[in-house]
């Protein structure tokens, strides 16, 4: 049924399009790469970045974050970040529940933070993704407030975080708590979405993971102008965002 | 909600020009977003002159449109998706009831999508017994009103705060208040449940990727996120235009789609969706739909003349800038598309002859052109319809002009051709002027000319003709006839 349907449907567009040659062109003969020369360069360039050209994509991070209501720190170690999330969740009002909570990915950087024994120490609750149980996963992250993840890239010129999705490192953790962290190295920032694509379209070329099942990029904490354009900030995500950015050589 | 379909053009758009509140919101919202698109378009690295880029490159992609789609639809398949292709609007509504019952479901939430609107989804799913809920905080507005979106990006922008703020006392129970955060919050807090409890979640699609194999949707609220992160079933439509070829190709045409939309460097969540989730996730549906829909798209593909519509990428930035739209707003144009792109679009998809007043209310201006991210020529567009719609034409049902237009258009076309005749008419309507100008009740209920004269002026005829005043002295330059320099 579907497949007839199907052909019908193309059917019906190749006539349109007045396609008389068959076998119809492949996709890569009609769309050729013509960007590889540009893209080289780009990864080239964003491979070779020096201590100050870091510094000053963090700056522009910083200066494109602030109009957009994102808060962006530069820590210089994990301990730093770990101290900065203590300090966060306990100025933070919960919105949803009595008792606070904190999720998190299981993601490498974040499990190098300590952040069980730190958080327990204040009595909040963390936990920790479980990709092989989805109703518990799923029941204590809508009890969160504060969601932890980290990203794959983090885009300056638009202060965009881009968040693959692996096993563990749920989509709801960024989504349903009222407040999103995101933690990333210094190095995981680059200049802007020319150099994003460059980067996701090499890597889809070389055969690596691709976009997945599900690909997201974040700028900035959820927003609506639908009433009188007024802007408000949290009208279904997370109200605030925050990046906390290590600095150091990550230890 | 039945998909809206009204042609009472004319009287909506009377009663639009009397609604005060309705003539404040659209001059706030013009005079906010579209100044802003274009400062946004001039602060792009490559400048304004991407937008052609960008045209070039929808161009190709809808000119292979059947090569794409037919990728698209693989690569999802193969992640274990589901796509469906729709020739009909029926059909697309007929699939969404059998994915609702194959996966029992009760509950439904949707991101703003206006193909849904197109398709007339809500109501058959509220026929078949299940809760819809709107999840865009306008469309969330515009549904608990029992209303209809008037913008495409922002559709309760017809509204004020305080018509919000007693609908929300009324339909959520919550006491009064007018501050649009408060009523956001509140909205925030009744949607959440909505969110939780849902089984499924319907989305549109902003772009899609040929090259990759995913949909793309885009929102600033979370709201589309939630939509297909949360419930167990995803369901997302796609007109079939909205295919991109290469992924790279999204750098160019979202940092253009945010800025027409919202004036913004990029939109505050975008989201590639390629499948249902994994088994190893920890998140995200365990079923993916994609619905493919025709409806009257393939029918512009065949026409040269319009086949650049195909381009669109629904940003609404044509609205932002329209003086018609700004008068009129967007429930005038009595469909789920309005403004400029809707006095194209409609009248393509449901009948040029019932949608004619849609091309004939737009100015030609060209402000359309200029602030379309992948421009668009629409006023070329609009011209072409007038034309289909006067010379009739078999394919679009376009009947011709009346008869007795016909009969007035071809007299007029005779008389120049045929100066003797011209000359002697001309002289006749010179000495019938006298009479005519000074009774102005005959000037305004002239048979013929009533529809042109109960609103505007039939200026008198000269009292000498200019072919008489040019033998006299071709050197004349009084600005009788608005000559270039003289007034108007
Ligand atoms: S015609 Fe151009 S400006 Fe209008 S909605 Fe489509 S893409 Fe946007």
């Amino acid at each position: 049924m579907g497949a007839i349907r199907k052909k019908r449907f193309l059917r019906t567009l190749r006539t349109a399009l007045d396609r008389s040659v068959r076998p119809a062109p492949a996709f890569e003969s009609l769309f050729p790469d013509k960007r590889e020369a540009a893209r080289a360069a780009l990864l080239t360039s964003g491979r070779e970045r020096s201590p100050g050209q870091r510094q000053q994509l963090l700056e522009l991070l910083m200066a494109r974050a602030d109009p957009l209501n994102i808060q962006v720190q530069a820590l210089p170690d994990r301990a730093a970040v770990t101290a900065a999330i203590v300090s966060l969740v306990q100025t933070s009002s919960t919105e949803w529940g009595s008792d606070k909570a904190v999720a998190a990915w299981s993601h490498t950087l974040l499990a190098a933070l300590g952040l069980d024994a730190a958080l327990s120490a204040i009595g909040v609750p963390l936990t920790v993704v479980a990709h092989n149980d989805r109703h518990w996963t799923r029941q204590r992250v809508i009890q969160s407030d504060v969601g932890i993840t980290s990203a794959d890239y983090c885009v300056a010129d638009t202060a965009t975080l881009v968040m693959k999705t692996r096993p563990g490192e749920a989509r709801s953790v960024s989504l349903v708590p009222s407040i999103h962290v995101a933690v990333i190295g210094l190095d995981q920032i680059i200049l802007d979405l020319e150099e994003l694509y460059a980067r996701l379209q090499d890597d889809l070329l070389k055969g690596g993971e691709g976009l997945g099942r599900c690909t997201t990029f974040i700028s900035g904490p959820s927003k609506t102008a639908d009433i009188e354009l007024n802007m408000v900030h949290g009208a279904h995500g997370p109200r605030a965002l925050h990046i906390f950015v290590i600095t150091g050589d990550g230890t | 909600m039945p998909p809206i379909q009204r042609e009472n053009y004319r009287a909506a758009a009377r009663a639009a020009l009397r609604d005060a509140t309705l003539q404040r919101a659209l001059a706030d919202v013009q005079g906010r977003l579209g100044p802003g698109t274009a400062a946004a378009y001039r602060d792009l690295k490559e400048g304004p002159a991407l937008r052609r880029q960008a045209h070039d490159l929808r161009m190709r992609a809808v000119e292979n449109l059947d090569i794409l789609l037919e990728r698209l639809a693989d690569r999802i398949e193969a992640r274990g998706g589901h796509v469906h292709f729709a020739a009909t609007a029926a059909d697309a509504v007929a699939y969404a009831l059998k994915v609702v019952r194959q996966h029992d479901v009760r509950r439904v939430v949707k991101g703003k999508s206006m193909v849904t609107e197109e398709i007339g989804l809500n109501a058959a799913l509220e026929a078949e017994g299940l809760t819809v809920t709107e999840t865009d905080l306008g469309e969330y507005i515009v549904q608990l009103a029992g209303e209809h979106p008037s913008h495409i990006i922002a559709p309760a922008i017809h509204k004020t705060r305080a018509q919000v703020g007693r609908l929300f006392a009324e339909k959520l129970g919550m006491a009064y208040t007018d501050d649009p955060a408060k009523l956001t919050w509140a909205a925030r807090a009744a949607l959440r449940q909505h969110f939780l409890n849902a089984d499924l979640g319907v989305s549109g699609c902003n772009l899609a990727c040929a090259e990759t194999g995913h949909i793309t949707t885009v929102s600033n609220e979370g709201n589309i996120r939630m939509a297909t992160t949360l419930p167990r079933v995803h369901l997302a439509f796609m007109g079939m235009e909205r295919v991109a070829a290469r992924l790279e190709d999204h750098d160019i045409l979202l940092r253009l789609l945010a800025r027409g939309a919202a004036a913004q460097r990029m939109a505050g969540y975008v989201s590639y969706i390629g499948g249902p989730a994994a088994g190893d996730q920890a998140d995200g549906p365990e079923a993916f739909h994609l619905v493919i829909l025709d409806n009257g798209r393939s029918r512009i593909l065949a026409d040269a003349r319009f086949r650049e519509m195909l381009c669109c990428i629904r940003c609404a930035a044509c609205l932002n800038v329209c003086p018609v739209y700004g008068k009129i707003g967007g429930h005038a144009y009595g469909a789920t598309y309005s403004g400029p792109v809707g006095a194209v679009v409609t009248p393509l998809l449901s009948g040029v002859h019932r949608f004619a007043d849609l091309y004939h209310g737009e100015t030609l201006c060209g402000a359309c052109k200029e602030a379309c991210p992948v421009d668009i020529d629409l006023p070329r567009m609009l011209l072409e319809l007038r034309a289909i719609q006067v010379a009739g034409d078999a394919a679009w049902e376009g009947r011709g002009a009346s008869a007795r237009e016909r009969l007035f258009y071809g007299a007029g076309a005779f008389m120049t051709c045929h100066p003797a005749l011209y000359r002697t008419a001309m002289g006749l309507a010179s000495r019938a002027r006298k009479v005519w100008s000074l009774n102005g009740a005959l000037r305004r209920r002239t048979p013929v000319l009533a529809g042109w004269t109960r609103t505007r002026e039939l200026p008198p005829v000269a009292a000498t003709s200019f072919r008489k005043r040019w033998q006299k002295d071709p050197e004349d330059k009084s600005p009788r006839f608005g000559a270039p320099g003289g007034k108007r």
